[in-house]
């Protein structure tokens, strides 16, 4: 579906001539002359604007009335006024009549010094109120969900909050109710507004009526830094702002990136970080001594894991997941391929897949990125559940579907495999096509699809689907894979896997699978596991040595030695989205207990067995 | 100015002080196997629904079918709606609540909009309204409301019974208005709108 | 005698069958119409120069105009949400004439080539919706609606759907909205609802008794219709007098006669004895004029002209027995329980001057409530999303404009009541009417006495 293309024109604002895109709305268009429009209502990621607030009126010539400056698109030759006097006027009374009934409690209110109400009524507002009358008063705060508090006092009825929840997230539990100066923000009958992106409301808020449970009272803007980084507890891997204080991340914000999360968040990444920084961490090298794993120093752990990993030289299996970043991946397949000299290394829990296929799934044409859910004219999701499987991609579906027509069609992998389906689903699918007239389709599918006796066999299928469609010669159409695991590309490219090195190149020798490592594991025919960010498989009676965050119940049954992980707040690295777009995590906070830098643990290894670790 | 306890200036709508329920679940579209709807009203409903060009155009019928089954927009009459609909009891709360006509507390199976817009309250609806609250104390079976302008400023000041507009009432037809709606008779038949002919006298020759 | 278009014999038994009106010569101008291709019914409308009867008074021709052409659903929706303060002639048109709307809506429709179309009609009127319902079932039977009507090209569906209270669903966005089965808030303009408007789709807009209006225009011609009325206000219109006045209630009349035949004249003017305090022209939006206005012809430019519009055709009188506060709060009062909340100016505004007033009541308020109330009226016109906000502070504006004496009267005398006398005499005595208004505060302060004009 064609991409929003503009043309450049130019308008006056403020006496200055301004290049913009023909029909931005002129509150952005106004940033590109430095001119600020003060918007609260206005949030172009909400979908179009709807013009409440009205602080954002501005003159524009030829138009008798004041116009919002949030859904006026900008035209060539417009002559807009922001600095009038009646502009003025409007703008202060709009300040004096959202503070009518606002509460003057910004000292002890979270959102206080980085609040757009703040900033607008010292920018905007005349600095006087004449209303007089008590203001009204709620009980506050009040429980909205467990992780949401609100304040109705503050609440300036800006309806960001509801319209996420109808349009964006599309869930449908948070609403106004009653009518007028009655209005409240709510949800039905008292229930909670328990959803899988309802925290992203807290960011949208433009004042403090909706707050942050965990981050309430828990630091002032003065006291914070922030800090960029990528979530990598899935593979959406979402850009997030980290606010820290002491050292400590005390709040996970969205920082917007249209190809991958469009400024949103899951709850998931949004309020997992208590339990990052918190005590349940492995803060230190832990070594099984009778029976019991106990703190050791890292120069025994490492001593300790490069003996038994020299001892059992080929016989070593290894799994990589969770956040491991390429670097770390590169690094664990030199361990294993150069200095043990084992080729069984996985890093897909679906097992083996032939590198045929691999490097045919890894064609360039066949590659779909984000933004092409958006504007696809249709999209499989195949065998995946985007709120499980990458959260935000969900947001995006649901975008394509609401705001450009989107034909959304599902299907398992019984449907894909079984050859009379199959040709009712492409017929669905072509049928679909007739009807939206266009032939971009992106096909989003899970590792999962690969996975057990059938995988291969799904995966041609697959393939044959994308011929059929043509994907790989259309623009904006394609395969967009969702591994199992937050990095799974990145591990792939970095050449985690049993038969394929970096960048898919071609191995010596071909290593056991996931499966194949667990199996042999248990079986006694490998004698050491060394895990990356995974669980242990069950069975077995070798070694296990394993970098961790926490301590689960299989790893503090198997586990001989622990090496305490950085959770990704603290990890400094390269991480590869789904769709290829190579993102960096950089390091927020500084390690915490003895935590090291996974890279150097692995070099430290590397090293003790005996190759030279390259400069 | 008097001293105002802080929270005496708190709205007349119910829930602004209300907090969620943790121990709720949350209120998703619900579920057929839980939700029983009367057959009646779930055909209502849907005859509603097939009106339209997009189903959401019969909320406001749907749920002034569950009013009358329920006698007021109650949860579960919400729930009930939001069922047959498919969408969630929120967003038929969100409507709810916005209409007048649509109650949202339990009230009297009865009801007595008096209009005390501003035509109406320049003859005597204020004092009218009193009247009839009054005489109606606190009768169960009443809803008395003031109700803004009702379109019948000629018949001023008037009221509708369950729908029936009567004017222009004098405070000594009270009693017989309350006594006609208790007997289930027709209310002030002399006084309804329906009988009254065009104030226009050219429109009658 | 005023041509009845509109009323004629509207009182006739049985007028809401399809009998009846069929004797009558209904259904005859949608033949004639459903004969013309749609450009020619559409130049009749134009010819006629017909305003909107709804309140905003635009010219329905243009209006069906803007629809864009081509295949795509169009929609046709009757605002009979009639909720203006003051106005109930759509009442009487619904209920003794349905059958009229319904044709006047086949016309429009087939004019402008929507395909469905709704009578939104406020929840309220239970009598007006079932006895609609009950014509609907006649002229879908008789084949005057439905597809193929009268065995043309042209099909139209019409259903009669009910509000549930609330003001806001008169103003055409709120409406769609409420219609699309939403709560009543307006939406952003533009786009406007002939380019996008229910479903999105071209949406036609028009007040019932503009439609009602439509099968006259057919039958005597466009051009003929132009004939009636003045130049920019043409036809006749049905006009809604209440208040204090002896014989309330509608009338038809030719636009441009002066208002005072039409308040004295026709409703009787006020109880023997009484004045005209002031008078709202077109409901309780229209800002007020007094009694020195009522030789202002009644029509849409001359009310314009004198600040003020002519709205609905709803004139509401107030005799001098009232003091102006209770008009004042009344209005507000209604205009803050109808505000939709969606945007600033008018949820917070119109909360804010109904406190200020009340504060006036109450013996609270100083001069100075004046200056700032007058202020917060300005300061909410012409900076909302929709007009409702204006319509409180159009006719508050107006208020203190015109009978400001009073007011500050008010104020001393609820202070002297209320026995804060102490900064009076820095402020200044109010001036004119301060005796008898002293007075009329004195006692019950929102209760209107019953001027027993019935």
């Amino acid at each position: 579906m064609p991409r929003p293309e503009h043309r450049t024109i130019t308008f006056t604002i403020d006496g200055l001539e301004v290049q913009a895109p023909e029909n931005a709305m002129l509150v952005d268009a106004a940033k590109l002359g430095d001119v600020e429009i003060p918007v609260f209502c206005y949030e172009p990621k909400l979908g179009n604007p709807v013009g409440a607030c009205r602080m954002c009126l501005v003159e524009i010539e030829g138009i008798p009335k004041l116009q919002t400056g949030c859904s006026t698109p900008v035209k060539d030759g417009m002559v807009v006024h922001t600095q009038s006097e009646r502009v003025k006027t409007a703008q202060n009374s709009v300040v004096e009549f959202l503070l009518v009934n606002h509460p003057l409690d910004c000292p002890v209110c979270d959102k206080g010094g980085e609040c757009p109400l703040q900033d607008i009524t010292f920018g905007w507002g005349l600095g006087t109120s004449r209303f007089i009358e008590p203001k009204r008063h709620f009980v506050k705060p009040l429980a909205l969900s467990p992780t949401i508090a609100i304040d109705r006092e503050r609440c300036i009825l800006c309806y960001r909050c509801v319209r996420f929840s109808q349009e964006i997230a599309e869930d449908h539990q948070l609403v106004l109710l009653e009518r007028g100066a009655h209005s409240y923000v709510a949800t039905f009958d008292g229930h909670p507004y328990v959803a899988p992106f309802s925290g992203n409301i807290v960011e949208l808020c433009p004042v403090g009526a909706l707050t942050s449970q965990p981050y309430r009272f828990r630091a002032r803007p003065w006291d914070i830094e922030d800090a960029g980084s990528v979530c990598t507890l899935c593979p959406a891997q979402c850009n997030v702002t980290l606010t820290v204080r002491d050292e400590r991340v005390l709040r996970v914000l969205a920082r917007e990136n249209p190809e991958v999360d469009d400024g949103w968040l899951c709850d998931r990444g949004r309020f997992a970080y208590p339990r990052l920084g918190g005590d349940e961490r492995v803060t230190q090298p832990l070594l099984r001594d009778g029976g019991e794993l106990r703190p050791v120093s890292w120069e025994r752990a490492l001593d300790e894991a490069a003996t038994r990993l020299s001892r059992a030289g080929g016989r070593v299996g290894a799994l990589a997941g969770g956040g491991t970043t390429n670097e770390e991946g590169l690094l664990l397949s030199r361990l294993m391929r150069e200095a043990l000299g084992s080729p069984h290394l996985d890093s897909r829990p679906a097992g083996r897949l032939a590198l045929e296929l691999h490097r045919a799934l890894a064609e360039p044409a066949l590659q779909a990125h984000v933004p092409d859910l958006e504007y696809a004219h249709a999209v499989l999701v195949l065998d995946c559940d985007p709120i499980a499987d990458a959260a935000i991609l969900d947001l995006r579906l649901r975008k394509g579907v609401r705001r450009h027509g989107m034909k959304l069609v599902r299907a398992g992998r019984e449907q894909l495999l079984d050859a009379a389906a199959r040709d009712e689903l492409l017929d669905t699918l072509l049928a679909d096509l007739r009807s939206v007239a266009g032939n971009e389709i992106v096909v989003l599918w899970h590792e999962r699809l690969a996975a057990g006796a059938d995988g291969e066999r799904a995966v041609r299928a697959l393939l044959d689907l994308a011929a059929t469609l043509g994907l790989a010669e259309i623009d904006g159409a394609g395969l967009l894979e969702v591994p199992a695991h937050a990095n799974g590309r990145g591990l792939r490219e970095a050449g985690v896997l049993p038969n394929a090195g970096p960048e898919l190149g071609d191995t010596d020798e071909d290593g056991l699978d996931a499966q194949g490592i667990a199996a042999a594991f248990a079986l006694g025919e490998l004698s050491c596991l060394y895990l990356l960010g995974v669980d242990p498989p069950t069975g077995g009676s070798g070694t296990v040595i394993a970098h961790a965050a926490f301590l689960t119940d299989a790893l503090r049954e198997q586990a001989d030695v622990v090496f305490p992980a950085e959770a990704y707040p603290e990890k400094e690295g390269t991480v590869t989205h789904p769709d290829g777009r190579l993102q960096r995590v950089r390091r927020a906070v500084r390690h915490i207990g003895e935590t090291r830098d996974e890279q150097q643990v692995l070099d430290a290894l590397t090293s003790r067995i005996g190759l030279a670790v390259p400069s | 100015m008097s001293a105002v306890p802080r929270d005496a200036h708190s709205s007349t709508a119910p829930g602004w002080d209300t907090p969620a329920d943790l121990e709720k679940d949350p209120a998703t579209i619900p579920d057929p196997a839980t939700t029983p709807v009367p057959d009646a009203l779930r055909a209502e409903i849907e005859g509603h629904m097939a009106l339209y060009p997009n189903f959401r155009s019969a909320i406001l019928p749907a749920l002034e079918a569950a009013q009358r089954v329920h006698g007021w927009c109650a949860p579960e009459a919400i729930e009930q709606v939001a069922c047959v609909m498919r969408l969630t009891p929120a967003e038929l709360d969100a409507v709810a609540t916005f209409y007048d006509m649509l109650e949202t507390t339990p009230v009297g199976r009865h009801s007595v909009y008096v209009c005390t817009n501003i035509s109406c309250s320049l003859c005597g609806a204020d004092e009218l309204y009193d009247a009839i609250r009054e005489a109606a104390g606190d009768d169960p079976e009443f809803n008395v409301r003031s109700f803004e302008c009702l379109g019948a400023c000629d018949i001023a000041p008037m009221a509708s019974v369950d729908g029936t507009y009567v004017g222009p009432l004098t405070l000594d037809d009270v009693p017989q208005l309350l006594d006609d709606i208790r007997a289930g008779r027709e209310v002030l038949p002399d006084k309804q709108l329906a009988r009254r002919p065009c104030a226009d006298s050219g429109a009658r020759s | 005698m005023t041509t009845k278009l509109l009323f004629d014999r509207i009182d006739e038994p049985g007028l809401s069958t399809l009998d009846v009106y069929q004797r009558r010569g209904g259904y005859e101008s949608l033949r004639k119409a459903l004969a013309m291709p749609p450009e020619a019914v559409l130049h009749e409308l134009e010819a006629s120069a017909i305003r909107g009867r709804g309140g905003a008074g635009f010219q329905m021709g243009k209006k069906v105009s803007f629809l864009p052409k081509g295949g795509m659903d169009k929609y046709l929706v009757c605002n009979a949400d009639e909720s203006e303060p003051g106005t109930f002639k759509d009442r009487e048109l619904m209920q003794k004439n349905p059958h009229m709307l319904i044709e006047g809506i086949v016309i429009a429709a087939h004019a402008a080539g929507a395909t469905r179309s709704f009578i939104y009609i406020r929840g309220e009127y239970v009598l007006q919706a079932d006895i609609l319902d009950a014509a609907l079932a006649e002229a879908r039977a008789a084949g005057f609606v439905g597809e193929r009507i009268l065995g043309s090209d042209t099909s139209l569906s019409l259903v009669v759907h009910r509000g549930a209270g609330a003001y806001i669903c008169g103003e055409e966005t709120g409406l769609l909205d409420s219609l699309e089965g939403k709560r009543g808030n307006p939406r952003l303009k533009p786009p406007f609802p002939a380019n996008q408007g229910l479903y999105q789709g071209p949406t036609l807009i028009n007040n019932v008794e503009t439609l009602a209006t439509v099968p006259t225009i057919i039958r005597i011609g466009g051009a003929e219709y132009a004939q009636l009325g003045v130049e920019t206000s043409t036809g006749t219109k049905l006009v809604s007098v209440s208040g204090h006045v002896c014989r309330p209630g509608n009338y038809e009349i030719e636009l441009g006669i002066p208002s005072r035949e039409i308040i004295y004249g026709l409703a009787g003017g006020p109880p023997a004895g009484r004045s005209v305090k002031c008078w709202f022209p077109g409901g309780s939006s229209s800002p007020v004029l007094t009694g020195d206005d009522l030789d202002i012809p009644y029509d849409f430019d001359s009310m314009a002209k004198a600040g003020t519009m002519l709205g609905s055709g709803a004139i509401i009188v107030v005799d001098d027995s009232t003091p102006i506060l209770d008009v004042a709060l009344k209005v507000a009062k209604f205009y803050r329980h109808e505000s939709c909340g969606k945007c600033t100016p008018c949820r917070e505004g119109t909360n804010w001057t109904v406190k200020m007033l009340e504060r006036i009541d109450s013996g609270e308020a100083t001069p100075m409530d004046i200056e700032i109330m007058a202020s917060v009226q300005e300061h909410i016109i012409g900076n909302c999303l929709c007009v409702l906000g204006d319509a409180m502070a159009m006719p508050i504006g107006s208020m203190i404009a015109k009978f400001r004496p009073e007011f500050e009267a008010h104020i001393e005398a609820a202070r002297a009541r209320a026995g804060r006398v102490d900064v009076l005499a820095a402020v200044g005595s109010g001036a004119a009417g301060g005796g008898a208004l002293a007075g009329a505060a004195a006692g019950a302060t929102t209760a209107v006495a019953a001027q027993g004009a019935h």
